[in-house]
């Protein structure tokens, strides 16, 4: 099965139908996908300006590090499902999205970040309160993840800016009034 | 009518997305420092600091995020403002907006720098994070009314 025949076959299951069929429910979902956003993203610019030293330099790394990664991953998670859920009503469409491509571009360097820096900075906070001094592997992790992470968001916004190419779509598109981009 | 074509916001179709762009992260810098304070009176998180600290250390931040969003958000309504004015979910947004700031500035930060019991800091933080939400959900709403 190719990537396209799958984004046909995603669409067309039932919940991405029912979810592009209704005015109302994809702005909620992607309402909740911008809460989620608010939530996820503060922990990561807490957490990787705490590492700059620029956020809450009065607290330890690890009380800063390791008290928001629950309720950062909590915020991760509701991002994801409301995002899957969006992508999957709107698959075919998307497949001819350059920056949809663009974003899932950047959030494979995120896994890729993650394999990096995980075991040697993020996991490692308390080491960085005894030395009292972050190291700058440390400083590079959390720049090119905020660095990261905003890129993803402005991809993001890119998306409800390209037009669907209506001569290549099969699925039945959104109603008029429900396009994204202003 | 006339100040949406006089507006040389609207020359460059790159303008409003970048605003957008700003806004987003202005937006999630404010809601999210804000809904860090309402997680810790609601004893969800960073226990090992007190709300007051939390507070104290977060509040340039949520003034930070404030200056781009107050930056952006009114330059994008100049865009259109004869749309946004009449735009039923922008107005529902703008209340959320005024409440959800006043409330933060008054009520929210005196009992996060310390004042009142447990049961009244979870309340605050309930009354605020459904405001800050009603606002996200006003603001998305827009494009779909």
């Amino acid at each position: 099965m190719s990537l396209l025949a799958f984004a046909q076959w995603v669409q067309t299951t039932g919940w991405a139908t029912a979810l592009r069929g209704s005015w109302y429910v994809y702005p909620i979902i992607l309402s909740l996908h911008l809460t989620g956003i608010a939530v996820f993203g503060a922990m990561i610019l807490t957490v990787n300006l705490r590492l700059l030293g620029v956020v809450m330099p009065k607290r330890r790394v690890a009380d800063v590090v390791d008290q928001l990664r629950t309720p950062k991953r909590v915020g991760f998670v509701i991002v994801a499902t409301c995002g899957i859920l969006m992508a999957s009503s709107k698959a075919e469409e998307y497949y001819y999205n350059i920056f949809f491509w663009t974003k899932m571009s950047l959030l494979a360097l995120v896994a890729v970040h993650a394999l990096v820096f995980h075991g040697s900075v993020y996991s490692k906070a308390a080491e960085m309160d005894r030395t009292s001094r972050i190291p700058g592997r440390a400083k590079l992790a959390a720049a090119l993840s905020l660095l990261l992470w905003i890129s993803i968001a402005c991809a993001g916004r890119g998306i409800g800016y390209i037009e669907p190419p209506l001569d290549k779509l099969h699925a039945q598109l959104l109603p008029i009034h429900t396009h994204e981009g202003r | 009518m006339f100040v949406a074509e006089a507006n040389p916001l609207n020359a460059s179709p790159l303008i409003f997305p970048a605003l957008e762009c700003m806004h987003i992260v202005g937006f999630a810098v404010t809601v999210g420092t804000i809904a860090l304070v309402d997680f810790r009176l609601l004893g969800w998180g960073m226990r090992r600091q007190t709300t007051g600290e939390v507070a104290s250390d977060l509040a340039p931040w949520t003034l930070f995020g404030l200056v781009s969003i107050f930056f952006s958000g009114p330059l994008m309504f100049s865009s259109d403002p004869d749309m946004y004015y009449l735009n039923r979910s922008f107005q529902f947004k703008m209340v959320c907006f005024a409440l959800a700031i006043l409330f933060n500035y008054t009520i929210h930060r005196k009992v996060a720098l310390g004042g009142g019991s447990e049961g009244l800091g979870i309340a605050v933080a309930c009354v605020s994070l459904l405001l800050w939400v009603g606002v996200i959900f006003g603001g998305i709403f827009i494009a779909f009314v």
